[in-house]
């Protein structure tokens, strides 16, 4: 699996809040453009807070671990039904 | 209708799990982090209960992982680096540190269930559980600092002291 993120050039308006939200520092503003770019996707750790922090949504994970609502996951209910 | 049933009851349970955190903050601020700090502690010794000891944090973070996934927790985690770090262990004045990112996250789940913020009192339940298990394994006091709670993943900084 590898992970990759995408800025819609033409959504983003530069408000910067991935950047401020991101632990991991993926995104950097690009000042000319002032845009924000991703500037070391091998860092992401798939938290997708940018994601849903974008106020223009755009911003986009592919190929990345999203995690089992295991609630909803038969398989997953009886492994935990043992704690019911 | 059997995995109905328990899919109803687990459903139920995690709403329950939300809601008693959700009080217990309410009623005694922030205790309530103690209480299951607390109870993390007991589990983490509980679960970690004979296995080996080790003074590498690598392998302890590995049988802890272990322990979880026996026991069917899912609490899952993987250790973590930068692009500019060198190296997943690093040395500070504190102690020995490792990032870890923890994605499928029943505590997590269990607080979206119910509609609950994250970083409270129920997250603390995992700091607990590591400093329990490594005082079992390694035999040194540890924390488990919170430095992002996500919607997707949460990333964690655990400190091992060092022996006294």
């Amino acid at each position: 699996m590898s992970l990759e993120i995408n800025v819609h050039e033409q959504s983003c308006r530069g408000c910067e809040l991935c950047i401020d939200i991101c632990p991991t520092k993926v995104f950097e503003l690009d000042e000319d453009k002032r845009l924000c770019v991703v500037k070391h996707a091998e860092d992401c750790i798939a938290c997708l807070s940018c994601a849903y922090i974008c106020p223009s949504n755009a911003i986009s994970h592919t190929d990345y671990h999203a995690v089992k609502n295991f609630y909803r996951d038969a398989e997953f209910c009886q492994r935990m039904g043992k704690f019911l | 209708m059997e995995t109905t049933n328990q899919r109803r009851a687990l459903q139920d349970a995690m709403v329950f799990l939300g809601a008693i955190a959700s009080g217990t903050e309410q009623a005694i601020g922030e205790s309530a982090n103690n209480i299951s700090y607390l109870a993390g502690v007991n589990l983490g010794k509980k679960l970690s209960d004979g296995v080996a000891r080790t003074d590498d944090i690598q392998q302890a973070l590995d049988s802890t992982r272990e322990v979880l996934e026996k026991n069917d927790y899912l609490w899952l985690f993987e250790p973590f680096k930068t692009h500019d770090q060198e190296s997943v262990v690093q040395e500070s004045e504190e102690g020995t540190q490792v990032m870890l990112v923890f994605r499928d996250c029943m505590i997590r789940q269990s607080l979206f269930r119910f509609g609950h913020i994250q970083k409270g009192s129920l997250c603390n339940m995992m700091y607990g559980f590591f400093a329990g298990a490594l005082q079992n394994i390694m035999g040194r006091e540890s924390s488990l600092e919170i430095v992002h709670a996500g919607e997707n993943a949460c990333y964690k900084k655990l400190t091992v002291r060092r022996a006294p």
